[in-house]
């Protein structure tokens, strides 16, 4: 035995030389795995931006080839009678559907909750679906929610705590525009279902319920999408009015 | 002391030569350093009682290192995932902690 007993030999000193050396490694190890892991995080971080730039871009693109697309119908419309007549049929279609922007004179009625304390004075989405239809009944030719335009195939819903018009979240205070007459819209409204729905709300919940007809013009904005499921076009165009 | 020197020039071979590991060795290469080092604490410590000797360290380092290999690779196979090397580590952290309570007990008799 070439070892001394109570004091290390030539071995033992090659050992824990060999142990120095397998610290030294396995740190520089961990450090360069922690540089790669950076690197790879970094980089997933990068193509994550560019396709989001990529994603805004094309966005812009739609865009811009719709409203080319809408310039090249108008033009094409515009060069015949008759396709100036299917024209007017189309904007006519569009104010009432909601697919084109709107103005005219019309009435603003401004809605908020009401106490705070009151549960009850909270403004639903059925409220505002009854105002909606209300102002249909009362001949309303366009209305808008908060800037959301309401069209014929718009939902009011209550999702999540606040109410969603179009799916895009609106929070109160809720300001409706309706384009029409503004002498006897409001009047009108008030005697249908919706109008008497509301003046209960205000008389028992104390909801803030204000219209204003002095709106000489207003301005609705088209809807941002109108998607058809399961209307098409008839294959016999004679039967169209 | 020449064993320090010992440990300090491995340290710096290490740093300096910077050996590249092979992938397939690199997850063991934690519960390796783990294991060696309760060897080497197992060692100070019989160095400090007067019981030092060569052959029984370089034998109980390497036989740590390669048991502790063996373990988490087993535990690979058997798809235990962590667990198996959890206990290893948790068993070497516990005779380096008994050790070193030996070798503090030596060092400052408390």
């Amino acid at each position: 035995m070439d070892s001394r007993h109570g004091a290390p030999g030539r071995l033992a000193l090659v050992v824990l030389a060999a142990f120095g050396i397998l610290v030294a490694t396995a740190a520089l190890q961990t450090a360069r795995s922690a540089d790669v892991t950076q690197t790879s995080h970094d980089e997933l971080v990068k193509q994550v931006l560019a396709r989001k730039a990529q994603l805004a871009d094309r966005r812009e693109l739609v865009d811009d080839l719709t409203s080319e697309v809408r310039t090249l119908e108008t033009d094409l419309l515009d060069a015949t009678v008759d396709g100036r007549a299917v024209e007017a049929r189309l904007i006519e279609a569009g104010v009432t559907t909601g697919a084109e922007a709107a103005r005219g004179p019309g009435v603003r009625i401004e809605v908020d909750d009401g106490p705070e304390q009151d549960p009850r004075a909270e403004v639903l989405d059925v409220d505002l679906q009854k105002m909606v239809n209300g102002l249909w009944l009362a001949d309303a030719e366009g209305i808008s929610i908060n800037g959301q335009r309401v069209t014929t195939l718009t939902a009011v819903r209550l999702a999540g705590g606040s109410i969603t018009v179009n799916f895009e979240r609106i929070s109160p205070p809720y300001t409706v525009l309706a384009i029409g007459d503004p002498d006897t819209l409001p009047s009108r409204f008030i005697e249908t279902p919706g109008g008497q729905w509301w003046l209960d709300l205000q008389a028992l919940y104390g909801v803030k319920f204000e219209i204003d007809s002095s709106e000489e013009n207003l301005t609705l904005p088209a809807a941002d999408r109108l998607e058809l499921r399961h209307a098409h076009i008839p294959d016999d165009p004679e039967g169209l009015p | 002391m020449i064993a320090g020197l010992g440990l300090v020039l491995g340290v710096l071979l290490g740093l300096i030569l910077q050996p590249s590991v092979p992938i397939w060795l690199q997850p063991y290469l934690p519960i390796a350093v783990v294991a060696a080092l309760d060897a080497v604490f197992g060692a100070l410590r019989a160095f400090l009682d007067g019981i030092f000797d060569d052959k029984v360290f370089v034998v109980s380092f390497v036989s740590n290192v390669l048991i502790a290999g063996m373990i988490v690779y087993l535990g690979d196979q058997l798809g235990g995932g962590g667990q198996l090397s959890t206990g290893v580590i948790v068993v070497l952290g516990i005779r380096i902690f008994s050790n070193v309570a030996a070798i503090r007990r030596h060092l400052f008799h408390a």
